[in-house]
């Protein structure tokens, strides 16, 4: 009489193994990501050479991701070598289309060329991808200044301040284009909104005093329009 | 530089590199080994039938290096067994010809167990890297992670290994008890010699990480990996050792005697042998009380079966009484022909016979030895009564009622049978760890960080759980949970995941020149300065 043996898989075995040698994503990108944090935090404290060194071996290890050419072509901007800069935005745009900071590398390298037009339409194009993205936000703010074109900018700083309400900064760019719009009342509602949360903000209280002044000119104006019209219509 | 280093006094240490047709990282392996602080030490390369690496060997010109150059290739084990009847070391270490000691890993592991520990074998943690294979050949290095860190766990390492084999130290006398590496073994000899080495001492974990191996696809040359591919070579080599028993007496495992009740030898019978086989991780010898006839019948290779003659009109009790008088396992199981057997069918119940609850401390052993307590096996009932009990409560019941059936003998000995509450099963830690991970699997990763707290408080593991649930928290957005543990992490030893976790939180909050400072260590460890002297 035989001892059946039935035939095993060892699953169970299989598992746990399988459990240990699992590859997890982050186990093919880890020494790509120190490189990149690195070179990020080399960037704000302004140690341009440490970072382009490491965004350049962050690229060898990962010649897919936009990432390191963001961050060169950052370098690149702050050594205002406008060239490297854009050729670096160029490369991360083609690595990933939906980059939304190339395409603000890019508008920054245009701004910085004066080419308003051409920073406007990428800002603008960042902003699609990321309406977070505070950078492209403030330059347009700026381009729209230098531009005389305010609709479009206005849209997006209250699409921003709706993600986050209480940030002072964009408040008051809001509240500057407000203003430059003729829109006085809701300028003066984000300013004063501003002071509450901010009451040492001088940007913020010379602005209201400017708008306060227009008010009151508007108001005038207003009043001498009724005056001349009631005149006219009483026959004097 | 190896100059200026303090020569350590202490035990040899053998360290063993077996190699098979992997010159292009030898060099680098042996250099490791060459290098530790620790100077005492006797190297065995043996090249196991592979290219010649004779000139690399020699160009160390080190009077410690011994050299087996072996023509035919005879397997990992053939190699290991051939260094070791050559080592003179108190102490073994092991290395792969692909693998990386970092300086102080000898030393480390020799004064844990020289001075920390009443442990005969210590491990150590490593790192798993992984490599991006350039144009060129060479290796560029994408992470380094520490895969496999768990506290020493016996009953675990009777079901599977978990420690890694280059992070191992033990005595060298501790083979005269385990015996040689198994050459009739292709796959898993690593396992099945810790698994021996658990008989007879415990492990000591050391926190620290001392070395490196390759886990890259490249790995996937290696001849084992190859030949798991083989189902039915796995099998056999996991039932093979599953069923090794080295020679008695053992110091830190207890022995099971599986009694087997059938009335006559069927192909029921055969199969239910079949699959005590097959699903019993637990060390046992299985007794088989029948006629002589049907034991003469009985034609199998299963190891550690012990063929017991009865009467033919033997009833159940007197079989069960034969075997008693004869089997020597501190543990018994009885189990009926024909009872259903699955993963874990002996091992729940044991477990909570051998591990009492925390809440009912140590069982309470009267003077005869006697605990009155046993547990009923899953899927034991009134007609196919399965049990497993402490051979000293059978023994009383025997001899205080030797007239009543089993059962009833041991309920009037006061012998409480019962099933294991859950609290009471095995792998608590391997199960919470799998729903963890499952949970941050699902995205739900603010309910794994969570458990991984959990487990890391409540089952062992501290370190490894705390840095899974650093990384969790992260991933849910908590960032400062995660920050405050990878700290934590990092202050007791940081790793390369934990820094960089850290590293990020800080930047989120601005403080650049911590997070770079953090992210310079994790570049050093990722670029291999943890090799050199510092």
């Amino acid at each position: 009489m035989d001892v059946i043996q039935d035939s095993s898989d060892f699953e169970a075995y299989r598992k746990t193994e399988s459990r240990k040698n699992s590859v997890e994503e982050q186990d093919l990108t880890q020494h790509y990501e120190v490189l990149q944090e690195l070179g990020d935090c080399y960037t704000s404290v302004g140690n341009g050479a440490q970072a382009q060194r490491c965004y350049e071996k962050a690229a060898s290890l990962g010649p897919d991701e936009p990432g390191p050419y963001v961050g060169l072509g950052v370098v690149a901007l702050q050594k205002n070598l406008l060239e490297d800069a854009e050729i670096a935005f160029r490369v991360a745009c083609r690595l990933d289309a939906n980059c939304a900071k190339a395409y603000a590398g890019l508008a920054m390298v245009a701004q910085q060329r004066a080419d308003y037009k051409h920073a406007f339409e990428m800002y603008l194009k960042c902003l699609e991808l990321d309406t977070d993205n505070l950078t492209a936000l403030l330059g347009l703010f700026q381009t729209s200044c230098k531009m005389n074109s305010f609709a479009e900018v206005i849209h997006y700083l209250e699409v921003y301040l709706n993600m986050h309400p209480g940030d002072t900064s964009v408040m008051l760019s809001l509240a500057a284009l407000y203003m430059k719009d003729g829109r006085f009342e809701q300028s003066k509602k984000i300013l004063l909104d501003i002071l509450t949360l901010d009451p040492a903000n001088k940007d913020a209280a010379n602005l209201l005093e400017e708008v306060e002044h227009s008010l009151v000119q508007t108001r005038q104006g207003t009043a001498f329009c009724n005056k001349s019209q009631n005149g006219t219509q009483a026959g004097v | 530089m190896l100059e200026n280093q303090e020569t350590k006094v202490g035990p040899v240490v053998s360290v063993l590199i077996p190699t098979f047709n992997r010159p292009r990282y030898l060099s680098e392996a042996l250099a490791s080994a060459v290098r530790q602080s620790y100077r005492n030490l006797q190297i065995i390369v043996v090249n196991d039938g592979g290219e010649d690496v004779s000139s690399i060997v020699n160009s160390f010109s080190d009077s410690r290096i011994m050299f087996i150059n072996r023509n035919e290739n005879r397997g990992k084990a053939f190699s290991l067994n051939e260094a070791l009847d050559r080592a003179e070391g108190k102490y073994i270490a092991y290395l792969d010809d692909d693998d990386l000691y970092y300086p102080n890993h000898i030393e480390t592991l020799v004064d844990v167990l020289e001075n920390k520990t009443d442990c005969q074998v210590a491990y150590s943690d490593l790192y798993k890297v992984y490599y991006k294979i350039m144009s060129d050949g060479s290796r560029q290095v994408l992470s380094k992670v520490v895969k496999v860190s768990r506290d020493f766990d016996r009953f675990f390492m009777l079901y599977f290994n978990h420690v890694l084999h280059v992070s191992l130290m033990h005595r060298r006398d501790l083979l005269e008890k385990t015996g040689l590496y198994n050459e009739e073994l292709n796959v898993l000899i690593d396992w099945d010699m810790t698994r021996r080495l658990a008989f007879f001492s415990d492990f000591q974990h050391v926190y620290e990480i001392t070395g490196e191996f390759d886990g890259s696809v490249a790995g996937s040359d290696r001849i084992s990996i190859q030949r798991r591919k083989d189902n039915s070579e796995y099998s056999r080599n996991v039932l093979t050792i599953r069923t090794t028993r080295p020679a008695k007496p053992w110091t830190k495992i207890k022995d099971m005697s599986i009694i087997f009740i059938a009335d006559r030898l069927n192909r029921q019978t055969g199969k239910t042998l079949g699959s005590i086989w097959r699903h019993t991780f637990y060390p046992y010898e299985i007794y088989l009380p029948l006629p002589q006839a049907d034991l003469d019948r009985l034609n199998t290779d299963m190891p550690n079966l012990i063929r017991v003659p009865v009467n033919p009109l033997a009833s159940e009790t007197e079989r069960i009484d034969a075997v008693l008088a004869r089997c020597d396992g501190e543990y018994i199981a009885i189990v009926p022909g024909g009872f259903a057997i699955k993963e874990m069918w002996v091992e729940n119940s044991l477990y909570a016979l051998i591990n009492p609850a925390p809440i009912r401390r140590e069982p309470m052993l009267n003077r005869c030895g006697i605990s009155g307590e046993g547990f009923e096996l899953e899927g034991s009932m009134d007609t196919l009564w399965a049990a497993v009990l402490r051979k000293s409560d059978l023994q009383h019941a025997r001899r205080s009622f030797p007239d009543l059936p089993v059962r009833q003998s041991l309920k009037a000995a006061g012998i409480v049978l019962r099933p294991p509450g859950f609290e009471e099963l095995p792998f608590q830690f391997d199960n919470l760890l799998g729903e963890a991970q499952l949970a941050g699997k699902n995205g739900n990763w603010a309910q794994a960080a969570q458990m991984f707290e959990y487990i890391a408080d409540n089952h062992q593991n501290q370190l490894s759980m705390r840095t899974q649930a650093a990384k969790a928290f992260f991933k849910a957005g908590s960032h400062a949970r995660a920050a405050k543990l990878s700290c934590e992490v990092n202050q007791q030893r940081p790793t390369v995941d934990t820094l960089l976790l850290e590293a990020k939180v800080k930047r989120e909050k601005k403080n650049f020149d911590s997070a770079i400072e953090l992210l310079k260590r994790a570049e050093q460890i990722l670029e291999g300065r943890e090799l050199l002297w510092t």
